[in-house]
């Protein structure tokens, strides 16, 4: 068991580290740094001026010197220095960082909220026609980039029934009521972005588990269908809909850097726009970095999880398992 | 005269998309009050889907497409899933072959079975526990005050099938189906499940329908024989009078396959059957 | 010999019973298509500007309506359209080309397998638009360079499907005999293996290019993608969105356009992936 947990582990840093070089290198593919993109604006910058620069932000080093600094800066924490605004990394990132969190945590619940009863109520009436319904507006969900979510809410709350507005934020912490309002509509349309694809992880393991042995037992014992649907089918599917995880955290993070920009929600998704216009490529990496992490650490931890339970649903896991992160099937349709 | 527990007349089962399969070709039985009948055949046969569909349980892809199925005087065949769920755990209860699936893994042994009860009896949470604990006590479960709140993986496999017949029994169905019940268990724990059923079934007066492939099985436990034979029942006929006189060939083919301590090594376990028909009519 | 594993009409056209709305999908693909390719004909002057006009909502004489520079709004999408299908085509060419032989390479040569699939993962586990923005902030953001960026990005999945496809293959007992005749691993591979493997990922390659279409949009959008004077749907909707409040169907119309034909695609995509599921077992 142990063993098990080790290899994971192991495994995953790899993945890391492959993912951080991978970064790290892409950026740096393209002759020419930083400073060329950011002192050009200003013309008549004196070559020393340049060289100066450079040297104070390693760039005149081979670039994997370059990588080791940064990453083994990275693993304690310490992200580097902007290349632009005099600020550690990592500094950048904690002042946005909870209003991002807050999005996407709220995203998150709200989804889960959303999609349960979506993903159960056509099974549990039994309705063919309302399970019709369902994958038509799932596909239409799947298909529908966020941004246009987020652009067809603000047409409808913000300029025709005036609502909502289509920007601003205000700390939870100075003002929660102003803060939920302007909150509303961002968070609802992540959600409504992410919902479709955990209707789908849903239906996929609900499909799985409906067909097991013991809902049989279930139905003959005369309790019902609805009964049968809460207390037996329910459970068992949302274990095995867990491993999706990972990837709904993975496009949770991606979402938010758009839906930040439609609704200039001050965030991490924000700052790395910003990060890119500029060329900061210190904060670029990290938080692409960070980003990956997250995804890397979730489905590590969902794993896990799932290996200690294993051996109590050793059974029904074979029938009733979900796409886990290396299964395609689900993630091949278009979803930021 | 007691009304027969099961009457099966004309009964015609197949496969919902395509009109051209069938699967039990216009099956008659009847079961009285009290009789245990076993339905013998090879995979394939049809024993467990005609059982299954007694229940309303058959698979989606299987209907039962005409006939008739009274399970003590209520009519079964084209009734709704409510109408149905009155009947199951009550009027008639299933178990089946391999006891680790067949139970829900997140939920605790006596939480299904007071689910059993409580689906039929409008108690208390805490009287349906008791009773689950005594039937616990009475399938041969040891230290069921403890064992109640046991997780089904956390039981073996003969363990589990006695929690599945306590499970049956709780609500004392008229008629008990038993599918296979112990093909999934060693030999010993299956003389053992055997010797449980057969106290139990007489304690309450049910009914038996004992599937199984096991011709000696199903002889040892079950007054009354019917063999199955491609969707169709070729012999029926008291245990006594099958076992000495079979007057199917394929019945003789199933007797002369079981393998005791002084069958002769160089015999052929399997011959040709030489088909005549049906044979010995229903006990109607 | 290689027998292409696709099957006959009275399947297919099963398949097409099974979810009719793939036809409904492929008409409005091509007919978009259509309109896009022959932009320069139907609409000769996008870009004629008429002051006087501004900004006008959808009417008889402007479909459409108009933009801010009075040009009319259809003409615009219908050039736009064009460059909005050219990248996300090239991405998914490119994305096939790189994720075929990727996939082939680790399918068939156990040494390098490890390797190839871990920097397949660690693409994936890259969520797509960081992704491209790293790309974007290191090269730009031209047409070229954003098919080169979308089709690395989606190279790994097509990899991984190849990878798992060309497995089997190579399993298979006709290709244990060609090996045994003498024939070339690559010989096996190019000529045997991947014809048989190619129906499955021409699923994959719809299904690309509908995400191609999702991540250009919305590099775009935030102004990271295609840049002025340059159009595609995304930098019309970002416009669009920027005039919400005056212009309300110069949003909506990209939005509902880029919509359809991501759906489109998809269903059709799907379509795929169930009828050659369906050969294949």
């Amino acid at each position: 068991m142990l063993v098990y947990v080790l290899k994971r582990v192991g495994s995953s840093l790899v993945l890391l580290a492959f993912i951080s070089i991978l970064i790290f290198v892409a950026l740096r593919l393209l002759p020419g740094d930083p400073t060329t993109f950011s002192l050009a604006q200003g013309d008549g910058v004196s070559p020393e001026a340049l060289e100066k620069m450079r040297r104070e932000l390693g760039l005149d080093q081979p670039v994997f010197v370059q990588y080791w600094n940064w990453i083994s800066g990275v693993v304690v924490g310490n992200f580097g220095f902007s290349y632009f605004s005099d600020f550690p990394v990592g500094l950048l990132i904690a002042q946005r960082l909870p209003a991002t969190v807050t999005l996407a945590g709220a995203a998150l619940a709200l989804a889960i909220v959303i999609a349960v009863p979506v993903a159960v109520v056509p099974l549990w009436l039994r309705s063919v026609w309302l399970e019709r319904i369902t994958n038509v507006f799932v596909a239409l969900g799947l298909a529908t980039p966020v941004f246009v979510i987020g652009i067809l809410l603000v047409l409808f709350f913000a300029n025709f029934l005036n609502l909502f507005t289509g920007s601003g934020y205000v700390a939870f912490t100075d003002d929660p009521a102003a803060a939920l309002g302007f909150l509303v509509l961002p968070a609802v349309t992540l959600a409504l972005a992410i919902a479709p694809q955990l209707v789908r992880y849903l239906q996929g393991s609900i499909r799985g588990v409906a067909e097991a042995t013991f809902v049989r037992t279930a139905r003959g014992k005369g309790i019902g269908w609805g009964r049968t649907v809460s207390n037996h089918i329910v459970p068992n599917a949302l274990l095995p809909a867990l491993t999706s995880l990972g990837i709904t955290v993975g496009s949770l993070l991606g979402g938010s850097v758009v839906v930040e920009v439609v609704f200039a929600w001050p965030g991490v998704g924000q700052l790395v726009v910003d990060a890119v216009v500029k060329r900061d490529y210190a904060v670029i990496q990290t938080i692409v970095l960070l980003a990956a992490s997250a995804f890397v650490v979730v489905t590590l931890i969902v794993d896990l999880l799932y290996g200690v339970l294993d051996p109590r649903l050793r059974v029904s896991t074979s029938q009733a398992r979900a796409p886990r992160s290396g299964d395609t099937s689900v993630i091949k349709e278009a979803s930021v | 005269m007691d009304k027969p527990v099961l009457q099966v007349r004309e009964l015609r089962i197949g496969l919902r998309d395509d009109s051209a399969v069938n699967l039990v070709h216009g099956v008659n039985f009847d079961i009285a009050r009290g009789e245990r009948v076993g339905l013998v055949g090879e995979s394939g046969s049809g024993k467990s889907l005609l059982s299954l569909s007694i229940m309303g349980l058959q698979p989606t892809a299987i209907e039962v497409r005409s006939g008739s199925i009274r399970v003590s005087d209520h009519e079964v065949v084209g009734q709704n899933e409510k109408y149905l769920d009155t009947l199951r755990g009550r009027t008639m209860s299933m178990i089946y072959q391999d006891p680790m699936s067949s139970l829900n893994p997140v939920r605790s042994v006596g939480n299904q079975i007071v689910e059993a009860i409580r689906a039929h009896d409008s108690g208390s949470r805490a009287v349906a526990r008791r009773v689950a604990i005594d039937l616990l006590g009475s399938v041969g479960v040891r230290d069921p005050h403890r064992t109640v709140d046991n997780y089904p993986h956390e039981f073996s496999g003969g363990m589990r099938q006695r929690v599945m017949i306590a499970m049956a029994i709780s609500c004392e169905p008229k008629l008990l189906l038993a599918d296979e019940p112990t093909t999934a268990l060693d030999v010993t724990t299956q003389a053992k499940i055997i010797e449980l059923l057969d106290d139990l079934v007489d304690q309450r007066g049910m009914s038996v329908i004992f599937v199984t492939h096991d011709i000696a099985l199903a002889a040892s436990f079950c007054s009354r024989i019917d063999v199955m034979r491609e969707g169709e029942i070729v012999e029926t006929q008291p245990t006594a009078k099958l076992v000495a006189a079979p007057r199917h060939p394929y019945t003789n083919a199933l007797l002369a396959a079981i393998c005791t301590f002084d069958t002769d090594p160089n015999r052929p376990l399997l011959s040709p059957i030489v088909d005549t028909g049906t044979e010995g009519g229903n006990s109607a | 010999m290689t027998t292409l594993k696709v099957g006959s009409t009275r399947s297919l056209l099963r398949a097409v019973y099974d979810q009719p709305s793939v036809i409904v999908s492929l008409a409005t693909i091509f007919f978009i298509a259509l309109i896009s390719a022959f932009s320069p004909l139907l609409f000769p002057n996008p870009d004629e500007i008429d002051a006087s006009n501004r900004l006008l909502p959808p009417s008889p004489e402007h479909w459409f309506g108009t933009d801010e520079l009075g040009r009319e709004l259809v003409a615009r999408m219908a050039h736009a359209g064009q460059l909005t299908l050219v990248i996300a085509l090239g991405a998914m060419a490119l994305s096939i080309i790189l994720g075929v032989l990727w996939g082939m390479l680790a399918g068939s040569h156990g040494w390098i397998e490890e390797v190839l699939m871990r920097t397949a993962d660690a693409i994936m586990a890259v969520p797509m638009i960081l992704f491209a923005l790293v790309f974007v902030a290191a090269f730009g953001s031209s047409p070229e360079v954003l098919i080169v960026i979308l089709g690395i990005l989606k190279a790994p999945l097509v990899a991984r499907v190849t990878r798992a496809s060309t497995m089997v293959e190579l399993a298979s007992d006709y290709a244990r005999g060609l090996a045994v005749i003498g024939l070339s691993k690559g010989r096996i591979l190019f000529a045997e293996i991947l014809p048989n493997v190619f129906p499955v990922i021409v699923a994959v390659a719809t299904l690309n290019i509908a995400s191609a279409i999702m991540i250009e949009a919305a590099l775009s959008f935030i102004g990271l993608g295609v840049q002025p004077p340059l159009a595609s749907w995304g930098t019309l909707l970002k416009i669009g969105y920027s005039l919400i409040y005056q212009a309300w169907w110069y949003a909506l119309i990209p939005a509902i356009a880029i919509t359809i034909v991501i759906a489109a695609f998809n269903d059709v995509g799907k379509w795929l992936e169930r009828y050659l599921d369906r050969r294949v077992a």
